[in-house]
């Protein structure tokens, strides 16, 4: 059975894989492309933010009793990071290598420091926190959640 | 009930860690300046100007920026949160600056009694600010993180404590000739061993296991070399000493040898994995990170070469590598990344629109930069071989951490012109 961190951490590499070909191919000025790979990302990302935040941060409340701390500042960085994905956007469709550049390395860095906190502390908690059962059930729902949106 | 450090109350305040990035690179222009007024210093590790140069860099740079990061990540990268991140940051700082200065001056100039102020208040500033490190990671998530990191964090912590105390051993010896019960020599390359690899190495390979993989795109570090490297540095580390402390020929030059082979392996993986990187189009502190890796290579070579060779320009050439081209590159290229962010990190938190990081700090300067940086480690070797020169590579490090001081006020700058003249970012749902 895939524990709550491999799952959602392999999520993570995933989304981190699509992002660096929209960079690479933006870089290189293939726009028609690079909007593609944007559009395959932000549908990654979005599903796997939706997915936390409907089932894994409700799940991570219930578990811990906290609902004001960790899992609040996680979605507000979801926010954070859906805003700039929309600057990312707006470079894309002006065709401006520069501020897509920009904008990329802001997205890169608030992704990775946000991944290290799930991955250091949001997941291993509710490894520890929820019985062989509850992981499997919320794995299921989560997994079901992210390959359902990506295949839409 | 206590969480985990992840609210945003646990952030220290913008001004926590820059102040030791700020002054971080002003002792790299003291050494620098040190290197052109002191003559032909780099001819022996024992003269009075080259221990002097040791401690502002190692001191100075090294250890200021590691100290200010540490504040920022240790909520991030272990759950850990500081208490009181202000009054941390400020009294280890002035500790630290002060104590600094006064161990290099003492040592440069040979002034007993300034050397062993500054000493005592290196170690007063290093104390508090592990207490307070050791009560946050104590508080902290005990959730057993799934990356080595926190562990390791607490060995780095253990080895700067080892470090203290043979430097303040050292320092009662030279300032009020305490008798130590080991040669000198011996307790000065204890001192340095143990602040290089179970210190700085150890932090380094730490923060490698989490930030490689994570912002370079690379594979992850293979679980076995990660659960062991940490701990097998350390051990040597302890075996070394007591090897060293019973004149154990044999077993001294097997464990520097395994330590500079730990140092090597680790030097080796981050460059495999990091040509394997998906991102194909590495940016310009990525292309630092590689080389410091290279030169750590290097240093560990001539480091090895030193051993059976009593030519006084070896131990200096692997000093120059290490702590220059290895630890020096990694940290410049890391606070390329770091400051920019937390500039970034400050004014969205505070709901404005915060300029994308390329415009609080363009590539540009970084390229350039760097490039001094690359002339200034070629011309630090030159040096070691051609005396005279000296005083020109201490000029062209001077220019390196000049120009290191000025990009990163221009990130600090940019930040406060951004927070003077920004809206609230468009949509934004940050609390003010």
């Amino acid at each position: 059975m895939n524990t709550i961190s491999e799952l959602m951490t392999h999520d993570h590499r995933d989304c981190d894989g699509i992002f660096v070909r929209a960079e690479e191919l933006a870089s290189d000025g293939d726009w028609a492309e690079a909007a593609d790979a944007l559009k395959q990302f932000a549908d990654a990302l979005n599903a796997h933010f939706d997915a936390e935040e409907s089932t894994l941060f409700p799940a991570f409340e219930q578990a811990t009793g906290m609902t004001q701390g960790p899992t609040a500042v996680m979605r507000s960085e979801h926010r954070n990071m859906r805003d700039t994905l929309a600057a990312l956007q707006y470079a894309l469709d002006k065709q401006d290598a520069d501020d897509f550049a920009g904008e990329a390395e802001t997205l890169l860095i608030m992704m990775q420091q946000h991944n290290m906190k799930e991955e250091s502390v949001i997941y291993p908690m509710l490894d520890t926190r929820l019985s062989g059962e509850e992981q499997q059930r919320l794995s299921d729902s989560v997994g079901k959640h992210l390959t359902e949106a990506r295949a839409a | 009930m206590m969480g985990p450090g992840l609210s945003y109350e646990d952030t220290p305040p913008f001004s926590a860690p820059v102040r030791f990035f700020l002054t971080a690179p002003l002792f790299g222009i003291a050494a620098g300046l040190t290197l052109v007024f002191g003559g032909e210093i780099l001819v022996s590790r024992w003269t009075p100007g080259a221990l002097a140069i040791a401690h502002l860099f190692a001191a100075g740079f090294m250890l200021q920026v590691m100290l200010g990061a540490l504040l920022q990540v240790m909520p991030v990268v272990a759950g850990a949160s500081m208490p009181a991140p202000l009054l941390i940051a400020g009294v280890t700082h002035v500790a630290m600056t002060l104590g600094t200065a006064g161990l290099a001056f003492g040592l440069g100039t040979g002034t007993p009694g300034v050397l062993l102020a500054g000493a005592a208040s290196l170690v007063g500033g290093l104390a508090f600010f592990l207490s307070a490190a050791a009560l946050g990671l104590r508080r902290g998530s005990k959730t057993g993180s799934n990356t080595r990191t926190p562990r390791d964090l607490r060995m780095a912590f253990a080895g700067l404590v080892v470090t203290a105390a043979f430097g303040l051993a050292l320092a009662l010896v030279l300032g009020s000739g305490v008798a130590l019960p080991v040669p000198l020599p011996t307790a000065v390359n204890l001192h340095a061993g143990w602040g290089w690899m179970g210190w700085a190495a150890v932090l380094l390979a730490a923060t490698s296991w989490v930030v490689v993989p994570m912002f370079q795109i690379t594979a992850a570090y293979p679980q076995r070399f990660t659960l062991l490297w940490a701990p097998a540095v350390t051990g040597t580390l302890v075996l070394w000493t007591i090897a060293e402390f019973f004149a154990l020929d044999g077993a001294r030059i097997a464990a520097i040898i395994a330590l500079g082979l730990l140092g090597a392996g680790y030097a080796a993986i981050t460059l495999y994995l990091q040509a394997h990187s998906r991102r194909s189009k590495p940016d310009t502190p990525f292309l630092a990170f590689r080389q410091a890796m290279y030169a750590a290579l290097a240093g560990v070579l001539v480091l090895v070469i030193s051993l059976w060779s009593d030519a006084d320009y070896w131990p200096i050439l692997a000093g120059v590598l290490i702590l220059h081209g290895g630890f020096g590159g990694t940290i410049t290229a890391m606070l390329y990344k770091i400051l920019p962010f937390l500039a970034w990190l400050h004014l969205t938190q505070a709901g404005l629109k915060a300029p994308n990081m390329k415009k609080l700090l363009p590539d540009t300067p970084i390229r350039r930069q760097l490039h001094v940086r690359t002339a200034s480690l070629a011309s630090l070797c030159v040096a070691v071989f051609v005396p005279m020169l000296a005083p020109l590579a201490g000029l062209v490090l001077a220019v390196e951490f000049g120009w290191l001081f000025a990009n990163l006020l221009r990130v600090v700058r940019a930040r406060r012109d951004a927070a003077r003249s920004a809206g609230p970012r468009p949509g934004s749902h940050a609390s003010a």
